[in-house]
């Protein structure tokens, strides 16, 4: 058997002593794409962070088998402070490491590595503009940018469809799609209708964490689940299949 | 105009030219981290709390600059570590801190027996009076700081900007925001002479709003707001002296009238572009 990427062994963790997850064991191999759902305040970006090493755990471990791998990382918009005097270059060029710790500067190489994202994605006229001249979707797009200009092996991202329009979320998961070619990713989302036809494999986090390993969703699995979300049906016309339950 | 050549002959109005220039620069680095980060309100807190330093060296016969730097790292660092906690109100902590600092600097004032000379020249400050050594004390700061912002400029930006994204990254971010606290506090403290405790925050926030008037790059601002600088306070001395008021409330008036013909400028410019358009 493959040995996973990333495993999350009876892990509890939560903010001071407000325990927020319970027990979660996940196994992430390369190429996996998993979408984590889940109501809001169950815990989804608690687990993201914990993997990302920012959070403590109370109980449990967090191992990567096939030696650390480099991580990107798509934080919730509402993290990002708008009006920051930063340029859209600068922003990207935030993924990249420098080599020294003294110095701390970019080389060549990396500069023009941050131009090649911005080509890209189509953010090059943008490369000298405050972030806080682009819209919701430009905004995402360089903040993808700079969860991946490092190459990583593992990629985070918590709700990267907020405040985008329908068109870029298309645009969006396709990118996602040609990515995971190259890279595990981790699609956190409380709009399961919209991801389950492009992840893998879903998990469920509502305090615990329920995986399943197909991108089907049924009534069924997600009453055993306990998992309170909606499902919109794609056909000619949406309708909703699922309404919101109690817990 | 002669008048205002003859008195460049005099020492002390050098010093306070001097004065003005370098504490425009240094707080141009400084004000430009505070605005970006929003902490003007924390600067404020700071600020105030070193007037209790102040207050305290003076009861104990010490040098009131040391006590009020004292104070102030101490209440910054102390913000900083409460905010990176998140377990106490950053705002109720900054406000205990701001009333707390003033009112043990009263109290001391009013405790040392007999007049205290300087304490009006800490509260609206006396740039006309700055000795060789403040004046020593601020180059040898501001170049520390200036050498500081051009090997660190990134990590600075990054540890403000994202600091959750830039410990992933591997930065250490508590260092480097620890770090620019203790440079606000002493900057803070540096400046206060020039301008006084009520009016210095000013010094490091309206040039930067009228150098962002003009550009969103952090640091694009820098240089901008020491120009900015520069020139209010050149306005502010030259009028201090020949009017005879403090100057620190001229230094003051005269950055917050630049800032307001700057932004008419640019308003009125605008508006010919788009009609012309």
């Amino acid at each position: 058997m493959n040995k996973p990427l990333l495993k999350l062994k009876d892990v509890t963790t939560g903010y001071f002593s407000e325990t927020v997850l319970r027990n979660v064991n996940l196994d992430v191999f390369p190429n996996d794409f998993v979408g984590v759902i889940g109501p809001n305040g169950g815990g989804k970006t608690t687990m993201v962070k914990a993997i990302l090493g920012i959070l403590p755990l109370f109980k449990g471990s967090i191992t990567f088998p096939l030696g650390k791998p480099r991580m990107g990382y798509l934080p919730q918009v509402s993290s990002i402070d708008k009006s920051f005097p930063i340029t859209v270059k600068d922003l990207i060029g935030q993924g990249l490491k420098s080599k020294s710790v003294l110095m701390p500067r970019l080389n060549r190489e990396q500069k023009d590595r941050v131009y090649q994202l911005m080509a890209e994605a189509g953010l090059n006229k943008f490369a000298q503009k405050p972030i806080g001249e682009l819209s919701g979707g430009q905004l995402q797009k360089a903040l993808l940018s700079r969860a991946i200009i490092n190459e990583p092996q593992l990629l985070i991202l918590d709700e990267p469809n907020t405040f985008v329009d329908k068109g870029f979320e298309k645009e969006l998961y396709q990118w996602l799609q040609f990515l995971n070619k190259k890279m595990a990713i981790l699609l956190v989302s409380h709009d399961i209708g919209t991801i389950s036809p492009i992840v893998k494999t879903i998990a469920c986090v509502n305090g615990d964490l329920h995986y399943h390993p197909s991108n089907q969703l049924t009534e069924e699995i997600l009453k055993v689940y306990n998992c309170p979300v909606d499902i919109i049906a794609h056909g000619p016309v949406p309708h909703r299949v699922l309404k919101e339950h109690n817990l | 105009m002669s008048e205002v050549f003859s008195i460049l002959e005099y020492a002390f109005f050098r010093n306070a030219l001097a004065a003005a220039l370098l504490t425009s620069i240094l707080s141009a680095m400084v004000g430009t981290y505070i605005v970006s980060r929003k902490i003007v309100f924390i600067s404020g807190g700071i600020t105030h709390a070193s007037f209790g330093g102040i207050g305290m060296a003076y009861y104990f016969g010490l040098n009131p600059l040391l006590g009020a730097a004292v104070f102030a790292i101490l209440s910054a660092t102390g913000i900083e570590w409460v905010s990176q906690k998140g377990k106490v109100r950053e705002d109720s902590a900054i406000a205990i801190l701001w009333s707390l600092g003033m009112a043990l600097g009263i109290i001391f004032v009013f405790m040392t027996p007999g007049y205290t000379p300087n304490l009006m020249s800490f509260l609206f400050g006396s740039i006309l009076s700055v000795g060789k050594t403040e004046l020593y004390l601020l180059l040898a700061f501001s170049v520390v700081v200036a050498l500081f912002f051009r090997l660190y400029l990134r990590p600075v930006v990054y540890s403000a900007f994202d600091p959750e994204f830039s410990k992933i990254m591997g930065l250490p971010v508590g260092f480097f925001r620890y770090t620019m606290s203790v440079i606000i506090a002493l900057a803070i403290v540096i400046s206060i002479r020039s301008v006084g405790i009520i009016l210095v925050l000013s010094l490091f926030t309206i040039p930067q709003i009228t150098a962002m008037l003009f550009t969103r790059n952090f640091a694009n601002i820098i240089p901008l707001s020491a120009l900015w600088g520069v020139t209010g306070s050149l306005a502010g001395l030259f009028v201090s002296y020949f009017f005879n008021i403090p100057s620190g409330a001229a230094i003051i008036f005269f950055l917050t009238l630049q800032f307001f013909v700057v932004k008419a400028i640019v308003v009125l410019l605008e508006k010919i572009r788009r009609r012309a358009d």
